[in-house]
């Protein structure tokens, strides 16, 4: 269900699943749903007015530092396009942790936060959290909640006047749940504590890169924290099973265009003995097809807002995802709706091709598929495009994760809740590092020569992410134990880097006008794209839904965008 | 003492049904909390809700809600969906559990009849996720049914993707997961039943059927009636999971239905107003509904609800 105006969502289906999402969250690593936020902003605080951010927001934005007290990297950044630079990989873990907050950064507080978890629930007041609440001198109680339910639940809570001191809303929920709205009105504004200079305070916070917080700033002030920062965001890659090709002496290579994919589909598929080339693959399709993206659904063509369902890419891409689903290479159980067990055809091999966030690609996931099959191993696609020509890759926004204080808290709070935020943030491979990510030593976690491994308790406890979703050191591609998995995605992303491009409105995030609260998410029209992807509406029933959709308001929306985005910034870039 | 004779009468029977009163305020209290006081919410209808600002400062919308709803063809495409469904539920789901209870009962051995009520029963202890993905796991494409259709050479049965028989394959569903709940109480009544009467009818020569026509069904019958009403009543609350777990599988073309309509445009959109809008009309059509099948049952001779006036 169009969850997310980001079109993304269409696959991962608010209630039932969100597995992209799911496989990052596991690892911790890159999210890969990309939604560019909307920087956006309501007038005068009333979230009413709505309008965007005055695109010069060098005020408002803290003063980036490079930090100090990580490793280097194994595969340093790769610097491609449009400023886009893959993560920094690492293939050991420090034996010397060091310690990089000299201080303890609580005053004794007590707070409460909320992040979504894609998991089973770890115990309130494990040993893990005790573990981290001394380290951190506060009495920070973590209540993660399901992350399939979350934006249905920030509204509860917001209505009921629940709202915890702390919470993170995945962007990709920016437009449902109406962030930029709340931002304004119940969440703390950090301009005065972290702009510019004043982040020195916190210089772990300070070598966050300035794209991610873009994705907490609203009408010209900074109020969110971001996690798992990155300048090379992408909203999917399209995986393949490398140890199945291999076997059949398929070159991965030889895949260049929608037609040669399609071929390798028939060659792939084999329903009498259960194999179906591909799962539902929309994510990739789009990126195929170089859709500009459906996540914020106004777009911009010639210099002129425009509706992105009106797109000649979208409409191209919807008529191949439409014949692929009715090729008979996709598994009938994805064609079913079943996106839960995505991830479990993938690694018994049900299903050979699959479109995923980047995030998928991490030790858990290796972990999983080699206990269904020894030989397994993930590979991507480099990217190419629909009819063979140069490719290009939509750049996400650098953050998708960002995390809010209530406006409630008291400066004095607010101070101490960055200060642990500081410590969240702490380099790759520290101590502080090292007790977020993996717990205390002997009881969560042994020292073994691929890194941090983690004991049954730690598995129990230290296994998701919780406290990392409130800010974390810039996204770092780490899998200890599977080397290949780490190169394999570095690799991947450092061919993607040269193909990027900022879509408009790229890391700019746009309130729009309470009037427009409905329309702006476009459920309507992205819940029928998802059906069409799933070949249970056609591409001529998208085009009515998307003609509806202009005229019950969209088209107002574009106009707005224009008057109020497009002709005072341009695209944001 | 003041008041008149009413006044204590009133007071002797309180006082008289005071244990059995008092067993009903946890009930009544639930009713309360969760039927009554949200009904409150219904005056979202009427507003463009912004659940940041909440009821009180969300701005007035008048019909505005009422007159986006009923111009929108998915909303009644969702009416349509959920009648359709309910009839076809109505006449294969409704007679299974009465079947199913004439049939146990007519089994004499105790241990076979519990036996078979149990095996009945378990489906309805299971979560619809799970419902589904069984019957996906056995006809679904990928499933045993047609993984063995293929191995002979033959076509597939897409009985799970195909939105023109998606009503029987919801019913089938329903039979399966809630038919053997539905028979304690139609059970219950058959055990209510004289058995004097079978005893009488027995010497004066009737056969198992005439009994059956003549003393088992009419001695059913009000219950039959009472349950046939509240279920005309709740037409339009079809359900939800079940029909949104299965809506891509289908298309919402024949799985949207209006709870899942509410839910989809209503909350998932931050339209509230809408979903309410939504819910408030489905209310009052059911009020509607079971309004009129009650008046049927009176008009069959029976109490249906609350007792009329006959």
């Amino acid at each position: 269900m169009a969850t997310d105006s980001t079109g993304l969502g269409d696959r991962d289906s608010a209630a039932l699943s969100r597995r992209s999402f799911f496989g990052a969250a596991a690892a911790g690593v890159g999210l890969a749903v990309g939604a560019p936020a909307f920087l956006a902003a309501c007038g005068g605080g009333s979230a009413a007015q709505g309008g965007a951010n005055s695109g010069d927001l060098s005020a408002v934005l803290p003063k980036y530092a490079a930090g100090s007290g990580g490793p280097a990297p194994d595969l340093p950044s790769v610097t491609g396009k449009a400023t886009a630079s893959t993560d920094p990989g690492f293939l050991t873990y420090p034996t010397d942790l060091v310690k990089t907050v000299p201080a303890v950064p609580g005053a004794g507080g007590s707070y409460k936060a909320i992040t979504p978890i894609w998991g089973p629930l770890p115990k309130p007041g494990n040993s893990y959290y005790q573990a981290v609440n001394r380290a951190l001198g506060a009495s920070l109680t973590m209540a993660p909640a399901d992350g399939n339910s979350y934006a249905q639940t920030v509204p509860t809570l917001v209505a009921g006047n629940k709202l915890p001191d702390w919470i993170q809303i995945p962007t990709w929920w920016n437009a449902n749940i109406n962030v930029g709205g709340l931002a304004v009105n119940r969440f703390a504004d950090l301009t005065d504590h972290l702009a510019g200079d004043k982040i020195g305070k916190y210089p772990h916070l300070a070598a966050i890169p300035t794209g991610g917080w873009q994705a907490g700033a609203w009408q010209n002030r900074l109020y969110g924290i971001p996690s798992f920062t990155s300048q090379a965001n992408f909203s999917a890659a399209l995986f393949y099973r490398q140890d199945l090709l291999a076997a059949k002496g398929i070159r991965p290579d030889s895949v260049t265009s929608a037609d040669s994919l399609l071929a390798l589909g028939k060659e792939l598929t084999s329903a009498t003995a259960n194999v179906w080339a591909f799962d539902v693959l929309w994510l990739s399709i789009q990126q195929m097809f170089k859709v500009p993206p459906l996540s914020t659904i106004v777009s911009v063509r010639d210099g002129k807002a425009v509706s992105g369902f009106d797109s000649p890419e979208l409409e191209a891409a919807l008529a191949f995802a439409y014949k692929l689903a009715k090729s008979g290479y996709v598994h009938p159980e994805a064609l079913a709706g079943n996106d839960a067990d995505g991830k479990q055809r993938f690694y018994s091999g049900k299903v050979v091709i699959t479109s995923d966030g980047t995030g998928a690609w991490n030790a858990q996931d290796a972990l999983a598929g080699l206990a269904a099959n020894p030989k397994y191993r993930r590979g991507a696609f480099t990217v190419f495009s629909a009819d063979g020509s140069q490719p290009s890759i939509a750049l996400a926004n650098s953050a998708t994760i960002v995390s809010y204080l209530n406006k409630k808290l008291s400066p004095a709070q607010i101070d101490e809740c960055l200060a642990i935020a500081n410590y969240l943030a702490a380099p790759y491979g520290s101590a502080e590092y090292t007790l977020i990510n993996y717990g205390v030593e002997g009881e969560h976690w042994t020292m073994e020569k691929a890194g941090p491994t983690r004991t049954t308790q730690g598995t129990k406890d230290a296994n998701q992410n919780t406290y990392q979703f409130l800010a974390s050191y810039r996204n770092v591609v780490t899998n200890p134990g599977y080397d290949s998995v780490t190169q394999d995605a570095h690799a991947w992303a450092a061919d993607a880097v040269q193909h990027a491009y900022k879509p408009a409105f790229w890391n700019l995030n746009v309130n729009t006008p309470a009037q427009f609260s409905s329309i702006s998410t476009g459920t309507q029209v992205n819940d029928v794209i998802k059906q069409v992807t799933y070949g249970k509406k056609t591409v001529a029933e998208f085009k009515a839904a998307a003609a509806t959709w202009k005229t019950s308001g969209g088209q107002r929306l574009v106009d707005w965008y224009q008057k109020e985005v497009v002709d005072k910034y341009g695209t944001g870039q | 003492m003041s008041g008149g004779p009413t006044a204590r009468n009133r007071r002797h029977r309180l006082r008289q049904d005071r244990t059995l009163l008092l067993m009903t305020v946890p009930a009544i209290a639930l009713v309360i909390a969760f039927n009554y006081l949200p009904m409150f919410g219904a005056v979202t209808a009427f507003q463009y809700y912004d659940y940041i600002t909440g009821f009180l400062a969300s701005p007035a919308a008048g019909w505005g809600n009422f007159h986006q709803l009923f111009a929108d063809p998915t909303f009644w495409q969702a009416l349509r969906n959920t009648l359709v469904l309910s009839l076809v539920q109505l006449v294969l789901y409704f007679p299974v559990p009465i079947a199913l209870a004439l049939m146990l009962n007519s089994v004499l051995d105790s241990r076979i009849r519990s036996f078979v009520q149990a095996i009945t029963y378990l489906p309805h202890f299971f979560g619809w996720v799970i419902v589904v993905a069984l019957f996906q796991q056995i006809l679904g494409g990928a499933g045993v049914l047609n993984h063995f259709l293929r191995g002979q050479g033959l076509t597939p049965w897409d009985i799970m993707t195909d939105p023109g028989t998606f009503k029987y394959l919801v019913a089938a569903q329903a039979v399966w997961k809630e038919a053997g709940w539905g028979i304690i109480v139609f059970l219950a009544a058959i055990a209510a039943i004289d058995t004097t009467l079978y005893e009488a009818a027995a010497v004066d020569g009737a056969g198992s059927w005439r009994r059956l026509w003549h003393i088992t069904l009419p001695g059913m019958r009000s219950v039959i009636v009472l349950l046939l009403v509240l279920r005309l009543g709740n037409a339009l609350s079809i359900g939800f999971e079940q029909f949104f777990i299965q809506r891509f599988a289908v298309g919402s073309g024949s799985a949207e239905v209006l709870d899942t309509y509410a839910y989809m445009y209503g909350i998932v959109a931050n339209n509230y107003g809408l979903g309410a809008a939504a819910g408030l009309f489905k209310g009052v059509v059911s009020l509607l509904l079971i309004l009129a099948a009650n008046k049927l049952a009176h008009a069959l001779g029976e109490d249906g609800l609350y007792r009329g006036t006959r």
